[in-house]
């Protein structure tokens, strides 16, 4: 027979037991929908995933190389990201479909099927590559491929199909944390601040191929397609509806700042030490860590091979989960993180299959790490123009987003971006294919 | 799934039509054709009422009546004379390419949601019909090959038309009224399930068809997830909302009314009718994780005086549910809980034997207080699929059903079958 138990004895107990918890009946939703919507989602999680281990690599060539020249640049580039993951984040909130699925609905199956193939040679690539950066970054502190990889595959497999998507997308926001690295990393590197912000605000242009080349190399690493993927369904399978709107958006805008606040940061790092000391050539993420070392100090290195890791188990999450997304929706599959394999085979066959191979890759010594990633990059280049325009198109689609279509100013701006990114990223294309 | 072998030469697939050639009847190309145009509802088999065709550079409306032949690549017109209208929509028409194909529809054999790959066209009943929607990889190679190539592979399995309900379309400015009468053959909480997999609009026009009856829209809103619950229910008024938490089980209401913004809460509880209203307010005032948040306040009791024949009358004239059923309450005359009796006991028993000549079993009750896991102990020991819930003055007030509990005890991720939302 069931005693009377104070009701405070009773909360200590369920909470030190397995009990299924069940919220309270009348807690106000308010808070709940402040901790959900707030500020932390998957556009903070969509913009950092970009900050992967090419990138990094990418702007710490770029502060190698010009030190804090480009610095305007990343201004540029920040609008457009905001603007192109806003207009991914509306979509997804006002229709509750993924990209993938709009664009198969609305430009038919060969468009759809031709964006999922370069989507899953690209996202592979990339995702090859951020396995082979976790590995780089463990090895820093000299643990080796063959144990590191392994394990972090097989942790984020947990995450991912184990999970639900709520966990999951908590665990993902946390691990934007060591993203905090590069920052303390560039005031350990101690810039001149006054040249900074000079940086910022003129542009200056050097007339070279080269400059050019990473100027290019820098916007298209910085707004990657995967990345707008992965934001449009995992808003659609947070369950955003029109009244979350403007949270939606506003992180999504949120999300892009501070992934590009990042990136400029690391900018600063390596150009006010690599580039004033005469290093001028970074092969990768880690090789950058490294040549830290002696010009900033111990903690310098190690918090950029912090940040590399953070950066790549962060991507080697997302790139499964938003290739699995974009062909589950475009080839009309059962999808959802969580799920498990008999209720969608296909989702979580492709998130094991990509992690597997990648692990797999990434232990495999000598792995011509760098030709890959130049291949991915012109699947990519390709890619992006078309998954650029898409959204375009669709974000100002008044059938599918009514009162809530881009217009105006925001349209024009986001045609300019479109137009002038899908520019560049074809030239990077011509000049790789053609090998000049 | 319903499949359907078909008969080679028989079956026309739409993707070989779309992008062919409008022809006179003399043989001349006279432009494009586009789209298709079919009246949902009516016959089984939807039939092609019209087309759209792009005609020098311009996009115009051809009915029915004038065509005369539909072959892979050419629709052949039946006079050589072209009359050419504007296209508006009728009720209950849709595009065949820019509203069904690579579309989301259900599926109502295996209640879930496919997305069209190809739509199957035959000759049936002297005309053109959409037969079938292929979901396949062959529909979808066919499009995806060059024409050429594509036109050669054959028809795969498809899903009859018979157990496919479309979605009217995502144009919310045109959305028509299309029934969806196939939806009623699903049970509410696979309704619910298509709801809460589909997209917005797509969840919205579910739940506009299954409002045409109000019963069946409530057993659906029973089982569906707070935030879908919520979405559907922002542009009432609080008197719509006040009539659906009527049709309601109780408990289902209270969850649900706990979930509605603070504002509108007293307004719609207010709108309640009085029985509801009250059974409403005392449920809220419980933790949904003890028995009297668990519990539902609909049961049938007797008082231990009264005749098997009159317990089971009352059972006959109960309005319940048929798992509230499964159990009589005995109570004393001072409506102090005796002890059960299981509806096949009663069955079984003498009509005119007294309810206390039987074996009434005095089962442990619970308090309103009693934790989550006291409710699933006592159920799983005493073997019950129903535990009486009692007050302060052993008067019983609710029943705590097997399936509340197993809601509660399912691990995470088994709850939903389709629902994208991991809930906690």
């Amino acid at each position: 027979m069931p005693g009377r138990v104070p009701a405070a004895i009773r909360r200590v107990r369920s909470l030190a037991s397995a009990r299924p918890h069940l919220p309270s009946r009348l807690r106000s939703r308010r808070s709940r929908v402040l901790v959900f919507l707030g500020l932390l989602g998957p556009g903070l999680i969509a913009a950092n995933a970009g900050n992967d281990a090419g990138g990094i690599a990418t702007y710490s060539e770029v502060g190698a190389k010009y030190g804090y020249t480009l610095l305007w640049a990343m201004v540029l580039i920040t609008v457009s990201l905001a603007l192109v993951q806003r207009s991914a984040a509306r979509m997804g909130t006002v229709t509750g479909k993924g990209l993938a699925e709009l664009i198969r609905e609305r430009y038919g199956i060969r468009w759809s099927a031709f964006a999922t193939l370069a989507v899953l040679v690209a996202n592979f690539g990339i995702c090859i590559s951020d396995f082979v950066g976790i590995g780089a970054a463990l090895g820093l502190a000299g643990i080796p491929v063959q144990i590191s990889v392994p394990i972090a595959a097989a942790v984020i497999w947990l995450i991912i199909v184990r999970g639900s998507y709520r966990s999951a997308e908590r665990i993902f926001v946390w691990m934007t944390i060591p993203f905090f690295a590069y920052p303390l990393a560039a005031i350990l590197a101690h810039p001149d601040w006054g040249e900074v912000g000079h940086a910022l605000v003129v542009p200056q242009l050097q007339g070279n191929s080269e400059f050019l080349l990473l100027f290019v190399a820098m916007a298209g690493t910085t707004i990657t397609p995967y990345m707008q993927l992965y934001l449009q369904s995992a808003v659609v399978e947070r369950g955003a509806t029109e009244k979350d709107l403007r949270a939606e958006s506003r992180e999504a805008v949120g999300g892009a700042l501070f992934a590009d606040l990042i990136a400029a940061f690391i900018i600063i790092a390596t150009g006010a030490t690599l580039y004033v000391s005469g290093v001028h050539s970074i092969g990768s993420a880690a090789d950058a860590a490294k040549a830290l070392g002696p010009l900033a100090g111990q903690y310098a290195e190690l918090l950029f091979g912090i940040g590399l890791l953070g950066a790549s188990l962060l991507a080697a999450a997302i790139l499964p989960i938003a290739t699995s997304y974009v062909v589950a929706e475009s080839l009309g599959f059962e999808k959802g993180i969580g799920r498990r394999t008999e209720e969608a085979p296909v989702f979580v066959g492709l998130i094991t299959a990509m992690i597997v191979v990648s692990t797999i890759v990434a232990m495999v010594p000598g792995v011509p790490v760098i030709s890959l990633l130049v291949g991915v990059q012109v699947v990519n280049g390709v890619l992006l123009p078309i998954n650029l325009f898409f959204i375009w198109r669709l974000a100002r689609n008044e059938e599918l987003m009514g009162k809530h279509r881009n217009r105006g100013a925001v349209d024009w701006v986001t045609a300019a971006t479109v137009a002038i990114t899908s520019t560049l990223s074809l030239i990077l294309v011509g000049v790789t294919v053609l090998g000049l | 799934m319903s499949t359907q072998a078909a008969k080679p030469g028989e079956i026309l697939h739409l993707s070989l039509i779309l992008g062919g050639a409008l022809r006179d009847s003399d043989g001349a190309r006279l432009g494009r054709v586009e789209d298709l145009i079919v009246r949902l509802g009516g016959s089984d088999y939807p039939p092609i009422t019209g087309f759209l065709a792009t005609i020098a550079g311009r996009q115009s409306y051809l009915p029915a009546e004038r065509v005369a032949r539909i072959e892979p690549g050419t629709v052949t017109l039946s006079k050589a004379k072209l009359d050419l209208r504007p296209f508006a929509r009728r009720p209950q028409e849709v595009l065949l390419k820019h509203d069904l194909l690579d579309h989301q529809l259900i599926n109502v054999e295996g209640a879930r949601l496919v997305r069209a790959n190809e739509i199957e066209l035959a000759r049936l009943e002297g005309w053109w019909r959409v037969v079938g929607v292929d979901t396949g990889p062959r529909g979808g190679l066919r499009r995806l090959l060059p024409k050429a190539i594509g036109r050669r592979i054959s028809t795969g399995e498809f899903l009859d038309w018979a157990s496919v309900e479309p979605f009217s379309g995502d144009v919310p400015a045109v959305r028509l009224r299309v029934p969806h009468p196939k939806l009623a053959k699903l049970h509410p909480a696979q309704i619910a399930d298509l709801v809460e997999a589909a997209s917005h609009e797509e969840g919205k026009e579910i739940i506009e068809a299954v409002g045409q009856d109000s019963e069946l829209e409530a057993d659906v809103f029973e089982e569906l997830d707070a935030r879908h619950q919520l979405e559907f229910v922002a542009g009432r008024s609080d008197s719509e909302v006040a009539e659906l938490l009527a049709r309601m089980a109780p408990d289902d209401a209270a969850d649900m009314v706990a979930e509605l913004p603070e504002v509108r809460r007293e307004d719609v509880i207010e709108g309640l009718p009085p029985v509801a209203r009250r059974k409403v307010r005392a449920l809220l005032g419980y933790d949904p994780a003890e028995a009297g948040g668990l519990m539902s306040p609909d049961f049938v009791s007797v008082y231990r005086q009264a005749t098997v024949a009159e317990a089971l009358d009352r059972v006959q004239r109960s309005a319940l549910a048929d798992e509230l059923l499964a159990t009589v309450y005995v109570m004393d005359a001072r409506h102090r809980f005796v002890g059960t009796l299981p509806l096949a006991a009663l069955v079984r028993a003498d009509p005119t034997a007294d309810v206390v000549d039987l074996e009434v079993q005095y089962v442990p009750n619970l308090i309103p207080e009693a934790d989550f896991e006291e409710v699933a102990r006592l159920m799983a020991d005493y073997n019950l699929t129903a535990a009486p819930v009692i007050d302060t003055e052993e008067r019983m007030i609710g029943v705590v059903t097997v399936d509340d509990v197993l809601e509660v005890l399912l691990p995470k991720g088994w709850r939903r079958r389709f629902g994208l939302l991991g809930d906690e």
